[in-house]
């Protein structure tokens, strides 16, 4: 019986077929805007999953408390005792000091950038977890930065295309001017696919206190043993290092967090921002119900008669209800996929444009539950709305329908 | 006679009852999301705007370039004295004031928290910043010369929730683990920079951060409007240039009028407001095939109608206008209920934002162009979805249209 009603569902569509096609327009045009923005959303998401992944939970990071407010003119700095303490801490395997500052960049007499530069230790072990933290990428060209390197540099990845950074790509063994200092550049790093960390330049700490004078940090990394358990770790580091400081609790100038917990804090602050986009293209699938609604009185007016036949010869209310029910289902279905055709070539197409210029983090991602779900949702936006036309039908009096004209 | 289109119109929509109502609440869903925005990103564009601190018609900023975050941040060379001095030498300014700027713990009932510490120059320039930024005392008064480890503070330091209680005037706080007394706090600006600020004396300020005896993050200055803003910053950027021994184009400093530090900061959320209209848009278009769908309809349902006027000499200009009207018309009331509704809701959401957060961080601007805009925008949209149904309406055969009787 399903398979009569479908086929005679779908024969009605196609007998008003402009009027259905519009319908489906309407609908379908909802779910593209949907299904293409959560891609995007989601794609986020599973990068951050895999960077995760592929980077381990075993890193903590400590910063200043003001960092987001005041990032590089923060007061508060680590010593160089400050980690020795730190590496002193059972359940720490590492730890390195980092130090950053925005500075000026100048490369031949193209006009200077004010990119983020990075002190990192040269210690084999500690600037392999630096640059997991970092970086987390491996060199495309040159080599990394090892001992002995003072005025020597590694840059980011947009260094090497033109017009990103400077008008003309940096090479290797090109000599570059940080803060009015030429150092050499040895290496660089592979493309992050974010604009601001495809900037960085990175310089060793012996370098950066000749360049800046300065060699207090500003971050530390810590890698916890493999026995241990991240989060308990940076919990146990914080209050330790408080105490160590001196400082009570609840007025600590540090923070201490894993890499999880960080990546944690981005993703819910990303899901809100899709959260209220969804909810902004959700309106539309509202509209397009409206219209679905619209579709279903109007057909069932204009085959009130047929109504009354189907009745007088023994169609329960039940079978009327669900062929109405059943055609803006089918409303609905035909424009979810559609919809999701449309929204993959779409999101494909953005997913394109970030990478040309030079956001390639920013890429969809289409996990098999979010196409299904799609599809259903426009399923059941159809049948809901079809709910109360086809209710009213299937409540007809045989008589009165016969005698309508 | 332009009359009766309207009237005929107005009977062809009410015959179809329910459906024309349904076509109706297509569009003002839309249009009230979008005017909703719309109001809403005009209200947070404004509250952005008003952010900026040194804001006024005859202010120019002048920093020394540097990277991202606070101004000054990741300068190499930075402004200092020097700078000041022929700053104020040039004609047409009328007073510059340079000010330190710095990250600070404050401590206060056992709890720290980071904010923004800025200082206050002595003299005639303090007046200066005052009048920049309409500065008076809530409670206790404004710093004067000669305050030693006193300190002002912004109006939300008067919220009990930072600190577990309210820091008042006469209270006693630490900053950088030293003592200072609050002299004073400010009235309410609705500016989150100045409403959290920490501002000190810049004596004081240098010994605290031990900051050298004469550079600046900062400099505000003050012209005469008369001589005009574009003259002006030429000849600060001349000066500076020569005081800093640089050559054109390559300026390690940046003097920016009030118009170019909005700019910028409007570019940004002016992107972010287009992406979401557009993705509200998407319900507009949708109501729109709404109306078309439901044109479409009318026009088969009235076949026979439509051939009866056309015999007895309807032109197909007349039947034409008639279904564009009335397409118009499911637009233009559509709209006129989205705007109503979009406006409420707007409303209430702000209403709701300072019930919840207690702050006037969610703010509407309803500007009579946008509602106006609104208007006439889906009366046009109306009509543009009916074009058409219309035209095939019009071009309908009598004697087909006769003949298709039911």
């Amino acid at each position: 019986m399903i398979k009569e009603i479908l086929r005679y569902s779908i024969s009605n569509l196609w007998q008003r077929r402009r009027r259905s096609l519009l319908t489906i327009l309407s609908i379908l045009i909802g779910i593209t805007a949907i299904f293409a923005l959560s891609s995007f959303g989601l794609g986020l998401q599973h990068l951050m999953e895999e960077i995760a992944k592929t980077m381990g939970t075993d890193k903590i990071m400590m910063m200043p408390k003001d960092y987001m407010t005041a990032l590089d003119k923060s007061n508060v700095r680590f010593t160089e005792e400050d980690l020795d303490f730190l590496r002193k801490i059972n359940g720490v395997e590492e730890a390195t000091g980092m130090i950053m500052c925005s500075s000026k960049v100048k490369f031949k007499d193209y006009k200077e950038k004010y990119p983020y530069v990075m002190g990192m230790s040269t210690e084999p072990k500690e600037e392999r977890l630096a640059e997991e933290m970092f970086a987390g990428y491996g060199i495309e060209k040159g080599r990394a930065l090892k001992k002995g390197d003072v005025l020597k540099a590694t840059l980011g990845y947009n260094y090497l295309v033109p017009d990103r950074i400077f008008k003309k790509p940096v090479s290797l063994g090109d000599k570059i001017e940080i803060n009015n200092v030429k150092v050499e550049v040895v290496g660089f790093y592979e493309e992050i696919g974010n604009p601001s960390d495809d900037m960085n330049v990175y310089i060793s700490l012996e370098g950066y206190k000749e360049i800046f004078e300065e060699e207090d940090y500003f971050f530390i990394l810590l890698r916890a043993a493999p026995d241990q358990d991240a989060t308990a770790l940076a919990d146990k580091i914080k209050e330790r290092f408080r105490k160590y400081k001196g400082q009570k609790e609840g007025q600590e100038e540090f923070f201490a967090q894993t890499y999880v917990q960080m990546m944690e804090s981005y993703d819910a602050a990303l899901n809100v921002l899709i959260g209220i986009l969804v909810l902004i293209a959700l309106v539309s699938v509202v509209v397009a119900a409206v219209n679905i609604m619209n579709t279903m009185y109007t057909s069932i007016l204009e085959r009130t008669r047929e109504i009354g036949i189907m009745k007088s010869v023994g169609a329960r209310n039940r079978f009327i209800l669900l062929v109405f029910i059943t055609e803006s289902g089918v409303l609905g279905l035909i424009g979810g996929l559609i919809g999701l055709g449309v929204g993959y070539l779409i999101a494909k197409t953005g997913g394109l444009i970030a990478i040309a210029s030079g956001v390639s983090m920013l890429q969809p991602y289409f996990p098999y539950w979010l196409v299904i779900g799609c599809i259903f949702f426009a399923f059941f936006v159809g049948a809901i709305a079809g709910l109360l036309p086809a209710y009213q039908a299937s409540q007809l009096k045989p008589v009165d329908a016969l005698r309508y004209e | 006679m332009k009359f009766d289109y309207f009237r005929l119109a107005l009977s062809g929509l009410k015959h179809r009852g329910l459906r024309s109502w349904l076509t109706m609440i297509g569009i003002f869903i839309g249009i009230a999301a979008v005017v909703a925005l719309i109001g809403l990103g005009e209200g947070l564009r404004e509250a952005i705007n008003s952010q900026f601190g040194f804001i006024g018609a005859d202010i120019i900023t002048v920093a020394a370039s540097g990277g991202l975050g606070v101004p000054g941040s990741g300068a190499i060379n930075p402004l200092t004295d020097k700078e000041l001095e022929k700053i104020r030498g040039i004609t047409g300014v009328k007073n510059a004031a340079g000010r330190l700027l710095e990250s600070t713990k404050i401590l206060f009932n056992k709890k720290a928290v980071f904010t923004f510490a800025a200082s206050m120059p002595g003299g005639e320039e303090r007046e200066l910043i005052e009048d920049m930024v309409n500065m008076k005392a809530e409670e206790g008064r404004l710093l004067k010369d000669g305050d030693k480890y006193a300190v002002v503070l912004g109006y939300n330091f008067l919220e009990k929730e930072r600190f577990g209680k309210p820091i008042t005037a006469g209270k006693k706080i630490t900053l950088q683990d030293k003592e200072f007394t609050v002299v004073g706090i400010m009235t309410k600006k609705g500016n989150l920079q100045i409403d959290q600020a920490v501002l000190m004396n810049e004596d004081v300020m240098r010994e605290l951060f031990e900051r050298n005896p004469d550079d600046y993050d900062v400099m505000a200055v003050k012209f005469d409007e008369a001589v005009g803003v574009d003259k002006i910053k030429a000849d600060i950027e001349k000066e500076l240039r020569k005081v800093r021994n640089v050559k054109e184009g390559e300026e390690d400093f940046s003097v920016e009028t009030p118009a170019s530090i909005l700019e910028n900061v409007n570019t940004i959320i002016l992107g972010v407001q287009i992406f979401v209209y557009v993705i509200a848009s998407i319900s507009i278009l949708v109501g729109g095939i709404g109306i078309m769908n439901s044109m479409y309809t009318a026009v088969v349902e009235r076949t026979k109608e439509i051939g009866i006027m056309k015999s007895i000499g309807a032109k197909n200009s007349t039947i034409f206008s008639l279904f564009f009207i009335e397409s118009g018309l499911l637009g233009a009331v559509g709209g006129l209920m989205g705007v109503v509704i979009g406006f409420s809701a707007a409303t209430g959401l702000v209403f709701a934002g300072r019930l919840v957060l207690g702050s006037e961080i969610i703010t509407a601007q309803f500007s009579p162009l946008l509602i106006i805009g609104a208007l006439i925008f889906s009366f046009t949209l109306g009509s543009f979805f009916g074009t058409l149904p219309a035209m095939q309406a019009a071009q309908l055969n009598p004697v087909e249209a006769l003949r298709f009787a039911k």
